[in-house]
């Protein structure tokens, strides 16, 4: 429970969030209302989104950015895109993290293991899309192979792989430079919530003749399991406003467009449709937000 | 205690080492690509290194990238600094002075931390044209504003943990409420502003999307520069990897002088208080 200081009136520690709370209404709460009401005009942002529909072809009136949004191939691609993402990179991340933090935990040089993982979270995606193009890149005109991954398959007699441009596997290659670039965050976590566990309960565990993968199943999984929750939340929105990785490597090109990379090129060329993916961003993200305040209201209750 | 097989070790290490090796190449890469002559950046010579130390690839990339390194500075410091100040006077406020509403403030804080920012993007741009702020202190404005939701959490948190009666004993005493925050709360804060500066600080370095929406030619900072550079096919790899170093390495060397301090940010970042 939190303690109380109410002499000094309801009304003066209002006063001093006062600076705060402005700035997050200008800039939090306006923006986003100005944004929904933006997504329903059309790309000069003057008329009504209507004025965009064609004769005789499908046409949801004021809500016709939302059409383009849900139903348009440009974003149903980037939709589905996005789907996989969540459904690859997250558990991706989430179980080399837990894996790197169980496995390191038990070795010497634990440290030294933990930051060369951690490392990339330093680095800026910018930094780390041009080592990893140069990683991917293909030379297409004939010349040697000198691109990292294609001049070690030429090496072993193998063509080379278009990695990045070749859509049945470029969509797989970004989301392997995801996990290289946020693993880290959740090994970070959860290592610190495997190095809080009681070691008691985890000796008595093993004393009793438990094996470590039992160990693991029956004993440190539930008891890290709110930690995982946590992660796995944050890797959630981390992924569905997945942006700089796709911008920087393929900008969205060869079959690798995702939501907000979509709405950013639109952002100058036709605002309205930009503005109506930025909702349905927004809409995607409310759900997990509250979670997290329902989760930390319960903790806060506890402690 | 750890008592282990043979066998169990090697299964152990082994997927210990391979992703140590997936983590280490590219990095790898970047440094020794960096260091070699042009000539050299080809199939036979890929993995050995240089032959010589040559520094003209550094000396071309730091010519580029020099302005806008200087304006990442510009821009990251001040930033790193109000919004961690603006952050802990916010995090002592709902920390230690329950106050009727204190409760409803948390959505919007975690939704200010969450929500992703190209959706507000326009709004922004609209704003800062409105009050004529443009370039990098437009920039710096963005990255102070949500910027505070993080720190705030932080600083709740830290001063959520520290002992009431320490407050107790200085309101006997009758100090208000600003006089606790000075003389007692702050000098205890120092690893809390270590922690928050450091995670402000590498998150406005590293940010790609207010930079380049914020920002013209002339002012942009190390991360639009280095994109734009690698962006033109005329700049050859081994400059480019010079250039990603220079870019990394302000966040590099603070990770590792400082890095236990960033990771604790990092924890913090995750709601885990």
């Amino acid at each position: 429970m939190l303690p109380t200081i109410t002499r000094q009136g309801r009304l003066i520690p209002w006063l001093y969030l006062a600076p705060a709370l402005v700035i997050m209404l200008i800039f939090v709460v306006f923006p986003v209302f100005n944004t929904i009401s933006l997504s329903l005009k059309d790309k000069t942002s003057t008329r009504s989104a209507e004025v965009s529909c064609v004769a005789g072809e499908p046409c949801w009136g004021k809500l016709e950015n939302y059409r383009y949004a849900l139903t348009n191939p440009e974003m149903t691609q980037a939709l589905r895109n996005n789907a996989r993402w969540l459904i690859l990179m997250v558990p991706g991340t989430v179980i080399v993290g837990l894996l790197f933090a169980l496995l390191a935990d038990r070795v010497p040089y634990e440290s030294l293991a933990k930051s060369i993982i951690f490392m990339p979270m330093a680095i800026s995606f910018v930094g780390a899309g041009v080592i990893w193009r140069f990683v991917y890149h293909i030379e297409s005109g004939g010349g040697e192979q000198i691109g990292l991954l294609n001049a070690l398959l030429v090496r072993l007699g193998a063509s080379p792989v278009a990695f990045l441009s070749n859509p049945a596997i470029n969509n797989y290659a970004l989301m392997v430079v995801g996990v290289w670039l946020w693993a880290g965050f959740c090994m970070t976590v959860l290592s610190a919530a495997i190095k809080g566990l009681p070691s008691e309960v985890l000796e008595a565990a093993r004393v009793d003749g438990t094996n470590e993968w039992q160990l693991f199943w029956r004993i440190m999984l539930p008891m890290i399991a709110p930690t995982l929750l946590v992660v796995t939340t944050t890797m959630v929105i981390n992924v569905l406003k997945i942006f700089d990785i796709v911008f920087v490597m393929t900008g969205g090109n060869f079959g690798t467009e995702v939501i907000a990379n979509r709405m950013f090129k639109l952002i100058v060329t036709d605002t309205g449709r930009s503005m109506a993916i930025a909702v349905l961003l927004i809409v995607l993200t409310i759900p997990l937000v509250l979670f997290n305040v329902y989760r930390f209201r319960l903790q806060e209750r506890e402690e | 205690m750890k008592k282990t097989s043979r066998l169990g070790k090697y299964w152990l290490y082994l997927p210990l080492i391979a992703m140590a090796i997936f983590y280490l190449i590219p990095l790898y890469v970047m440094l020794v690509t960096g260091f070699k002559s042009f000539a050299e950046v080809d199939l036979k010579t890929m993995w050995n290194l240089p032959s010589g130390i040559h520094f003209d690839n550094y000396i071309e990339a730091y010519s580029k990238l020099a302005p806008s390194l200087w304006n990442s500075f510009a821009m990251v410091i001040p930033a790193a600094l109000l919004s961690s100040a603006l952050g802990s006077l916010n995090g002592f406020i709902l920390a230690k002075w329950k106050f009727r509403g204190a409760d409803a403030i948390f959505p919007f804080i975690l939704f200010g931390m969450f929500i992703p920012y190209q959706s507000i993007l326009i709004p922004l741009v609209q704003f800062m044209n409105a009050v004529g702020i443009k370039g990098l202190p437009g920039l710096a404005l963005a990255h102070i504003i949500y910027g505070i939701p993080i720190t705030t959490l932080t600083f709740r948190n830290y001063y959520a943990s520290l002992p009431q009666e320490l407050l107790e004993a200085a309101k006997i005493d009758g100090a208000d409420m600003l006089k606790i925050y000075r003389y007692i709360l702050l000098p205890l804060s120092a690893p809390s502003f270590v922690v928050v500066l450091i995670w402000q600080f590498t998150s406005a370095w590293n940010d790609f999307l207010f930079a380049v929406v914020l920002t013209g030619n002339k002012q942009w900072p190390i991360t639009v520069a280095l994109n734009n550079m690698a962006g033109s096919q005329i700049i050859a790899w081994n400059v480019q990897m010079a250039g990603s170093l220079l870019a990394a390495l302000p966040p590099l060397l603070i990770y590792i002088f400082l890095g236990r301090y960033f990771l604790r940010g990092l924890l913090a970042g995750s709601l885990k208080g």
